[in-house]
C-alpha cells in the first residue's frame, strides 16, 4: 500500500473516530438538554401548580371577606374596618370600590397620610367592566397588574363582588371588594426552587398575550408582541403558536430581546380564566456540557500521536527498508561485481595452470622448460589458493561467522615465517627491505596465530607489492606494555616507498574488492580483499588499524594489537659472560640486537661496517681476548658480510664463532659463506631468543657446520590409512607421502575406513588422513565409529582431517568429532609432514 | 512552494481581516458612547410612564446593556400615570428614571414630579443637549432643566403617497393648494379628500388643522398671549381669523363631516380608516402616527393593498403650512435615586442624535433631535422655514389657553356655534 493511500486511511480512521466521539458527545448533550427541558417544563409546571395554590389561598381570603360581607350587610365603613380588624399582613390592604362611583374605601391610607382611606378607580381601567368577576368561591377573581392608587406600587387584586348597604338611602349597592397584594410581594415569592434555574423568569400572561404579570427579560406589553417582535413569524404560525401556548404545557425555544435563544416553557393556570404561566430562561442555562472536550482533546490527541507515531514508524521503517533495498541492490551489484571479478580473477592463475600445464606437455624432453613451467604452475596455484581462501574469508567476515581459534603460538616463529614468506618477492623486485623488532620478550602468546599472521603478511605483502623495485619496505615490531591485563601490546608498523594512496581510494580502501584505479596497480595481482579482511580481523582481535598514506610517497600502516601472553615462556635465556661484537651499518639494528645481547648477558660491542670489526678483532686478537661471538650482517656498504668473515679468517687464525645475519634467504650464499668460514646463520629480526639459540650453537659446537639438510627417515616406514573417495587426490597424498618413505592405504569411504580399522592389526596404521566429505559414511561419522571401536589402539588412533571444508568452525566440527588436526586441501606437504611428526611425537 | 505561499497568504488575508476588523471596532468605540462607570456595576434601573409598552426604549436598554451587561433597565407601565407619578415618587417604589410633562410646570397638583427632578443642564452630567431642538428644550423659571425631550409631537395630516401619485397630484404646501387638491380628489370620485377625527375635541380634525394656524397669528403679539393665558374673555377675538379660517376650510368642501363622524376614536380608528386606502390624508397628531407601523398587519385592507404613506403639516395658511413642534414625552431622573450615577450614565446614553434618532424611528414619533430627515415620515417637517416653527411653550402659550380654543373651534366645526358666540365665550370653556 502506498504511503499517501496509508496516511489517507489513518485520517480517515482518525477522523471517523473523532467524529464518532463528538456526535456522541453531542447526541448525549442534546439528550442532556432535552430532559433539562423537560425538567424545566416539570419544573413550570410545579410552579404553576405553587401559584394556583396561592392564587386560591388568596382567593379563599378575598371569599370569606365577602361572604361575611354580604352576610352582615354591612356598610362599606363597616366592611372596611371589619377587614382592617380582620387584616394582620402588612403590605397587603383592601379596598371597597362602589362599581355606581368607581370610588370607595381602602383598609389603609393614602401615602402620606394617616387617615385619608378615600380611594378612586375611576382612572385606572380596571373596573369598568366587572363581568369577569364570578360567583364568591367559584374562581380567582384577579386583576392585572396595576398600579394601586394608594401608594403607587404595582399590584394585584383578588376580587369579588359584594352587596353593601348604603345607610343614606338605605339601599343595597354593588361593590367590588379587593384583596389587593403588591407584585413585589410575589416576586419575591415567585421564584424558581432550583439553583440551576435561578436565571429563569416567570411571567403571567392572559388569553390575549396581555401581561398580568411581567418578568424583566418578557418585553412589550404583551407577550405576543413580545414573541413577533424577536422571533419573525408567519401570522398563521404565530397565532396557532399562541393558541398552543395559553390551551396546553409544553416549551419552545425563541429568541430574547438581545437574540439569544431561550426556552420558553408554559402551562395554563387552570383555576383563572385562561391565564398562562410562562418561565423563560435562556437555552445556554439548560445546555448540559456534555461535550467532553477533555474526552475529545485526549482522544485527538492519543490519535495523533498514534497516527505521527505510525507515520514516523513508517517513514523510519520505509527508509530502512529502502536502506535495505539499497544495501541488497548494492548486494546484488556486489554479487555481480564479485563474481565478474572472481570470474577474471580466477580465470587468470586459471589461464595460467592451463596454459602452462600444455607447454610443459609439449615441452617434456625439455627438462628446462617444464621445470619453469611447473614453478610458474606453481606460483598461479598459490595465487589462486589464496584468492578462494580470501574469498571464504571475506565470506565469514561478511556473514559475521569469522571466529578466532585462539592458540599458544611463538611469535619468533611468526616473525620467521613472515619473512620467509616475504623474501622470495622482497628478492624478485629488489626491495630494500627492514625488519626491526624491539624488545620481545615474550616469545610465546595466545590468539588465533592463523589470522594473526593473515594480518601481518597481507599489509606486508601489499606494502611489497606496490612498492617499485629498488624501493625500500621497513617493518618494525615491537613489544610494549598493555593495559589489559595478561597482554602485551604489539605494535606492527609497515612503511613502504610505494606508489601510495589516493584520499579518495583510501576513504574506501577497507571496503572488499576496493583497488586502487591506477595503471600501475592493474598489473599487480590482488583480490582487492585482502585490506577488507585485515581490518576485520583487527578489529575481531579487538585491535587498531590505521593508515597513512601519499600518493607516490609511500604508505604506512599501524597495526596495535593486545595478545595475552600465553603460560607457556621459555626459561631464563641468560648466557655465560661472553663478549660479542655485532657488525652492522644499520644503527637500528645494532642498537636493537645490542640491548637484545646485554639482556642475556652478553658484552657487546659495535662495529659499522666490515673493515671497523676487522680492525676490532685484530686488536682483540693480539690482546688474547679474542670475542666470544661475532654476529655480522651479510648486507654492507663497503665489504659484504662474506667478505668480512673471510678476512676475518683470513688475518685471525682464532676460530672465533662467526654469524651471519641476513634479512634473506641465505640458500643462495650459504656455499659462499661456508667457504669464507661462517659457523652460521641468524635471520633478521634478531629475536632473543633466537641469538641465544644461535649463539648456544656456536659457542657449543664451536665450527660445527651450518644446519644439516632436512632429513626425513623418522618418517620412514610408516603406514598411513587414507580415508579419500576421489581418486586423484588419494593419488597425490600417497604419492606425496610415498616421497618421504611412508606407505598408506586407501579406503574410499568412512565405512571401509572403519572396517579396515576394525579388522585391522593393532599398529597396523601410525594414522589416519580423513576427508570429511564422503559416500556411504562421511568422515565425522567415521571418526565417531573409530573412536568406538573396542580395543585403546583403534579407539585412539590419530585422526587428521584433510578436506576442503577449511572454515574455522569445520575445524572445530572435526575436533568435536574425535579428530586429532586438521589439514586443508589443497595440501601442503610441508604442512603435512610437520603434522605427521607432531602426531607423532605426541604418540611416543 | 505552492502550499506554503498559499498558507502564508491565508494567514496574511486572515491578519488583515482581523486588523481591519479590530481597527472598524475601535473606529466605533472612538465615535460612540463611552462608558464612564465601572462596566461590571450590577444594578437595577427603573423607569415608569403611562405607555402600555414603550419597546423602543426596551431596545434603548438592550443597547445600554452591551456596555453595561449587568445592569437590570426595565419600564413600568403605571395606570393613571400623571396623577400617581408624584404618589409614587414620594413612594417606596420610587422610580429612578421618569417620565414628565413640561405642562407640570407650576402645577400643584404635579409639584412632586418637578421637584422630584435632577436638574438635567448641570455640565457635570455631560448630557449633549446640544444634539435637541431649542425651542423644545424648556427650562423652568429658575433656569434648572428638570426634563428632556425624547420625543416630540406636532400635528399635521397623513398623506396616502400613492394616491397623490395615483391621481398625479402633489402635496399640497399652501392652503390654495390643499383646496385645489381637494377638489381634484372629489372630482376623481374620492367621496372625503381629507379625514380626522371629529367626535370629541382633543385631538379633533379642527384642532389638528387650526391650532397651529392659530399659533401663527399670535405667537409674535406678546399682549395676545398674555390675554389668552389669562383667559380673558376679551382674547375671544384672537381666535376669530382661526375659527373664521375653519368655517372657509369646512366651506371649501375639504372635509366630510359625516363621513369623519364615522371615526370612533383619535387613534386606532383614525390609523385604520387611513388604511381603508381611499383616504388621501388624514388630520392626526403625531402620536397617533407613532401607531401605524404596528396597525398595518392588522388592517387587512392595507395588508391586501399596502401603500406608502407619510406625515406633513397641514398647510391650513395661504404662504403655507406651520410645524408646530411640542414636546411630547419628558424623562427625568429622580435625584433621590438609589442608583443616581447609573440613571445619569443612562441618560448621557440616551441623550445623543443617534440614540434619540433610532429610539424615536422605533416608536415612531417625531424625534426632538435637530435633524429630521433621518426619517421619511417626517421628512416633510424638515422642510418647514424656521420661520414658521412654532412651540407654544416658547412663545408661553399656556395649556388653559390651547383648551379653550380646542373648544370653540371643535364647536364651531361641528356647527353647534356661531363664530361669534365661540368668541364671547372664550375663558369661559370648561
Amino acid at each position: 500500500m502506498k504511503k499517501p493511500l496509508i496516511v489517507i486511511v489513518n485520517t480517515v480512521i482518525m477522523a471517523a473516530i473523532l467524529v464518532f466521539v463528538v456526535l456522541y458527545s453531542r447526541y448525549e448533550s442534546r439528550d442532556a438538554y432535552q430532559r433539562q427541558i423537560e425538567n424545566f417544563e416539570n419544573t413550570t409546571v410545579t410552579m404553576e401548580h405553587v401559584t394556583e395554590n396561592y392564587l386560591e389561598g388568596e382567593q379563599r381570603i378575598c371569599d370569606v371577606w365577602a361572604r361575611y360581607i354580604n352576610n352582615k350587610a354591612m356598610t362599606m365603613e363597616e366592611a372596611a374596618e371589619y377587614i382592617r380588624s380582620s387584616h394582620v399582613l402588612e403590605n397587603t390592604s383592601a379596598h371597597l370600590i362602589s362599581l355606581e362611583t368607581l370610588t370607595g374605601l381602602s383598609t389603609r391610607p393614602k401615602q402620606g397620610t394617616a387617615d385619608d382611606y378615600d380611594i378612586s378607580y375611576q382612572r385606572v381601567g380596571l373596573l369598568e367592566d366587572v363581568s369577569w368577576i364570578n360567583e364568591i368561591g367559584a374562581a380567582i377573581n384577579i386583576t392585572r397588574s396595576y398600579t394601586n392608587p394608594m401608594n403607587g406600587e404595582q399590584s394585584l387584586a383578588f376580587c369579588n363582588r359584594v352587596s353593601l348597604n348604603d345607610p343614606e338611602s338605605d339601599t343595597i349597592t354593588d361593590a367590588v371588594l379587593m384583596r389587593v397584594v403588591p407584585v413585589s410581594e410575589l416576586e419575591e415569592k415567585w421564584v424558581f426552587p432550583q439553583a440551576e434555574f435561578s436565571h429563569a423568569e416567570l411571567s403571567m400572561i392572559d388569553a390575549n398575550g396581555d401581561y398580568i404579570l411581567k418578568g424583566y427579560s418578557f418585553k412589550n406589553s404583551s407577550f405576543f408582541e413580545f414573541y413577533r417582535s424577536y422571533n419573525p413569524t408567519e401570522q398563521a404560525s404565530a397565532t396557532a403558536l399562541f393558541d398552543r401556548i395559553t390551551s396546553s404545557t409544553g416549551s419552545i425555544s425563541m429568541l430574547n430581546s438581545h437574540g439569544q435563544e431561550c426556552i420558553l416553557a408554559f402551562a395554563p393556570v387552570t383555576a383563572t380564566a385562561g391565564w398562562t404561566l410562562l418561565s423563560f430562561i435562556p437555552a445556554k442555562d439548560l445546555s448540559v456540557k456534555r461535550e467532553n472536550w477533555l474526552l475529545t482533546g485526549v482522544v485527538s490527541a492519543g490519535l495523533l500521536i498514534l497516527f505521527l507515531f505510525d507515520l514516523f514508524y513508517m517513514l523510519y521503517f520505509n527508509r530502512r527498508l529502502q536502506v535495505a533495498v539499497r544495501e541488497a541492490e548494492s548486494a546484488s551489484k556486489a554479487k555481480t561485481d564479485f563474481l565478474s571479478t572472481m570470474s577474471h580473477d580466477i580465470r587468470t592463475p586459471m589461464n595460467a595452470i592451463i596454459g602452462l600445464t600444455t607447454i610443459a606437455e609439449k615441452n617434456l624432453g625439455d627438462v628446462g622448460s617444464t621445470r619453469d613451467s611447473l614453478r610458474k604452475i606453481n606460483l598461479a596455484s598459490n595465487h589462486l589458493l589464496t584468492l578462494i581462501n580470501d574469498i571464504l574469508d571475506i565470506s565469514k567476515v561478511e556473514s559475521g561467522k569469522l571466529k578466532m581459534s585462539p592458540l599458544t603460538f611463538s611469535i619468533v616463529e611468526t616473525v620467521e615465517n613472515l619473512v620467509n614468506l616475504s623474501q622470495p618477492m622482497v628478492k624478485e623486485k629488489n626491495i630494500e627491505f627492514f625488519f626491526h623488532i624491539n624488545r620481545m620478550e615474550k616469545e610465546y602468546l595466545y590468539a588465533d596465530q592463523l589470522r594473526l599472521n593473515q594480518i601481518y603478511i597481507n599489509i606486508l605483502s601489499n606494502a611489497i607489492k606496490y612498492t617499485e623495485p629498488g624501493g625500500r619496505v621497513s617493518v618494525d615490531m615491537r613489544e610494549e606494555e598493555s593495559a589489559a591485563p595478561g597482554c602485551v601490546r604489539l605494535t606492527y608498523v609497515v612503511a613502504d616507498t610505494g606508489i601510495g594512496m589516493s584520499p579518495e581510494f583510501m576513504k574506501t580502501m577497507y571496503q572488499p574488492f576496493s583497488r586502487q584505479t591506477d595503471s600501475r596497480v592493474n598489473s599487480i595481482q590482488g583480490t582487492g580483499l585482502g585490506l577488507a579482511i585485515t581490518k576485520q580481523m583487527v578489529e575481531l582481535m579487538g585491535g587498531t588499524i590505521e593508515c597513512q598514506s601519499e600518493q607516490g610517497k609511500g604508505t604506512t600502516f599501524t597495526v596495535v594489537l593486545d595478545i595475552p601472553v600465553a603460560d607457556k615462556q621459555r626459561e631464563d635465556m641468560r648466557l655465560d659472560p661472553i663478549d660479542a661484537l655485532i657488525v652492522d651499518d644499520d644503527d637500528v639494528l645494532l642498537e636493537t640486537a645490542t640491548d637484545t645481547l646485554e639482556s642475556l648477558g652478553a658484552a657487546v660491542e659495535q662495529a659499522r661496517s666490515g673493515l671497523e670489526a676487522l680492525g676490532m678483532i685484530v686488536h682483540r686478537h693480539e690482546a688474547g681476548k679474542d670475542y666470544s661471538v661475532v654476529i655480522i650482517d651479510w648486507k654492507m656498504p663497503d665489504i659484504d658480510g662474506v667478505e668480512t668473515v673471510r678476512r676475518i679468517r683470513a688475518e685471525v687464525d682464532a676460530k672465533i664463532p662467526i654469524l651471519l645475519i641476513s634479512a634473506y634467504d641465505w640458500s643462495d650464499i650459504e656455499e659462499l659463506a661456508k667457504e669464507a668460514g661462517a659457523d652460521g646463520f641468524v635471520s633478521k629480526p634478531l629475536f632473543r631468543s633466537t641469538l641465544y639459540d644461535k649463539i648456544n650453537a656456536v659457542i657449543g659446537a664451536e665450527s660445527k657446520s651450518i644446519e644439516p639438510e632436512e632429513d626425513y627417515s623418522d618418517l620412514a616406514g610408516l603406514n598411513i590409512l587414507i580415508a579419500e573417495d576421489n581418486d586423484v587426490n588419494w593419488e597425490i597424498i600417497s604419492t606425496m607421502l610415498g616421497m618421504f618413505g611412508m606407505t598408506s592405504e586407501r579406503a574410499e569411504n568412512g565405512r571401509v575406513c572403519v572396517d579396515k580399522m576394525r579388522a585391522a592389526a593393532e599398529g597396523a596404521y601410525t594414522l589416519i588422513f580423513m576427508d570429511v566429505q564422503m559416500p556411504e559414511m562421511n568422515g565425522l561419522d567415521a571418526t565417531r565409529a573409530i573412536r568406538k571401536l573396542e580395543g585403546a589402539w583403534r579407539s585412539s588412533i590419530p585422526i587428521v582431517a584433510m578436506t576442503a571444508d577449511a572454515f574455522s568452525e569445520n575445524v572445530t566440527e572435526c575436533l568435536n568429532a574425535g579428530m586429532n588436526g586438521h589439514i586443508a586441501k589443497p595440501i601442503d606437504i610441508k604442512l603435512v609432514i610437520k603434522e605427521i611428526r607432531r602426531i607423532k611425537e605426541g604418540r611416543s | 512552494m505552492k502550499k506554503t505561499t498559499c498558507v502564508v497568504l491565508a494567514v496574511l488575508m486572515i491578519l488583515g481581516l482581523t486588523l481591519c476588523d479590530f481597527t472598524q471596532l475601535r473606529a466605533k468605540a472612538e465615535e460612540g458612547f463611552q462608558p464612564s462607570l465601572d462596566t461590571s456595576i450590577d444594578c437595577k434601573i427603573d423607569v415608569i410612564g403611562g405607555y402600555s409598552n414603550f419597546e423602543a426604549l426596551e431596545a434603548e436598554f438592550d443597547r445600554f446593556n452591551e456596555y453595561y451587561p449587568n445592569v437590570k433597565l426595565a419600564f413600568t407601565k403605571i395606570d393613571d400615570y400623571n396623577n400617581m407619578v408624584g404618589t409614587i415618587l414620594n413612594g417606596n417604589a420610587a422610580p429612578d428614571i421618569y417620565v414628565n410633562y413640561s405642562w407640570m410646570y407650576g402645577r400643584e397638583p404635579y409639584k412632586a414630579s418637578i421637584d422630584h427632578a435632577e436638574d438635567l443642564a448641570n455640565p457635570a452630567l455631560a448630557l449633549d443637549l446640544d444634539c435637541i431642538r431649542g425651542n423644545i428644550i424648556l427650562n423652568t423659571d429658575d433656569g434648572t432643566l428638570p426634563m428632556v425631550p425624547v420625543f416630540s409631537n406636532t400635528y399635521g395630516m397623513l398623506v396616502n403617497n400613492d394616491l397623490f401619485e395615483k391621481e398625479g397630484l402633489s402635496v399640497p404646501t399652501t392652503y390654495p393648494e390643499l383646496v385645489a387638491v381637494c377638489d381634484a380628489f372629489r372630482e376623481k370620485g374620492y367621496e372625503s379628500p381629507m379625514m380626522g377625527f371629529s367626535r370629541e375635541e382633543t385631538t379633533s380634525l379642527f384642532t389638528v388643522t387650526i391650532y397651529p394656524f392659530f399659533c401663527g397669528t399670535v405667537a409674535n403679539d406678546a399682549e395676545a398671549i398674555k390675554k389668552l393665558n389669562a383667559l380673558d374673555p376679551s382674547a375671544g377675538e384672537y381666535m376669530r381669523p382661526s375659527l373664521e379660517k375653519i368655517v372657509q376650510f369646512l366651506d371649501d368642501g375639504c372635509v366630510n363631516l359625516e363621513a369623519c363622524a364615522e371615526i370612533e376614536n383619535n387613534y386606532d380608528a383614525v390609523i385604520l380608516r387611513f388604511f381603508e386606502g381611499d383616504v388621501p390624508m388624514m388630520t392626526c397628531s403625531g402620536d397617533t402616527v407613532s401607531g401605524t407601523k404596528k396597525r398595518e398587519e392588522r388592517s387587512e385592507a392595507f395588508i391586501a393593498n399596502p401603500f406608502t404613506y407619510t406625515f406633513a403639516p397641514v398647510p391650513m395658511a395661504d404662504e403655507g403650512a406651520y410645524f408646530l413642534d411640542m414636546p411630547n414625552l419628558q424623562f427625568s431622573v429622580n435625584k433621590d435615586s438609589q442608583n443616581l450615577d447609573m440613571a445619569n450614565e443612562f441618560m448621557r446614553f440616551l441623550v445623543t442624535s443617534r440614540e434619540l434618532n433610532e429610539m424615536a424611528l422605533n416608536k415612531g414619533l417625531v424625534s426632538p433631535t435637530k435633524g429630521l430627515s433621518f426619517n421619511s415620515m417626517y421628512a416633510a417637517f424638515g422642510d418647514v422655514p424656521e420661520s414658521r416653527v412654532l412651540s407654544p411653550e416658547v412663545f408661553g402659550l399656556t395649556d388653559d389657553a390651547v383648551k379653550q380654543l380646542r373648544q370653540a373651534v371643535y364647536g364651531v366645526g361641528i356647527g353647534a356655534m356661531t363664530i361669534d358666540e365661540a368668541v364671547a365665550r372664550y375663558g369661559s370653556f370648561e
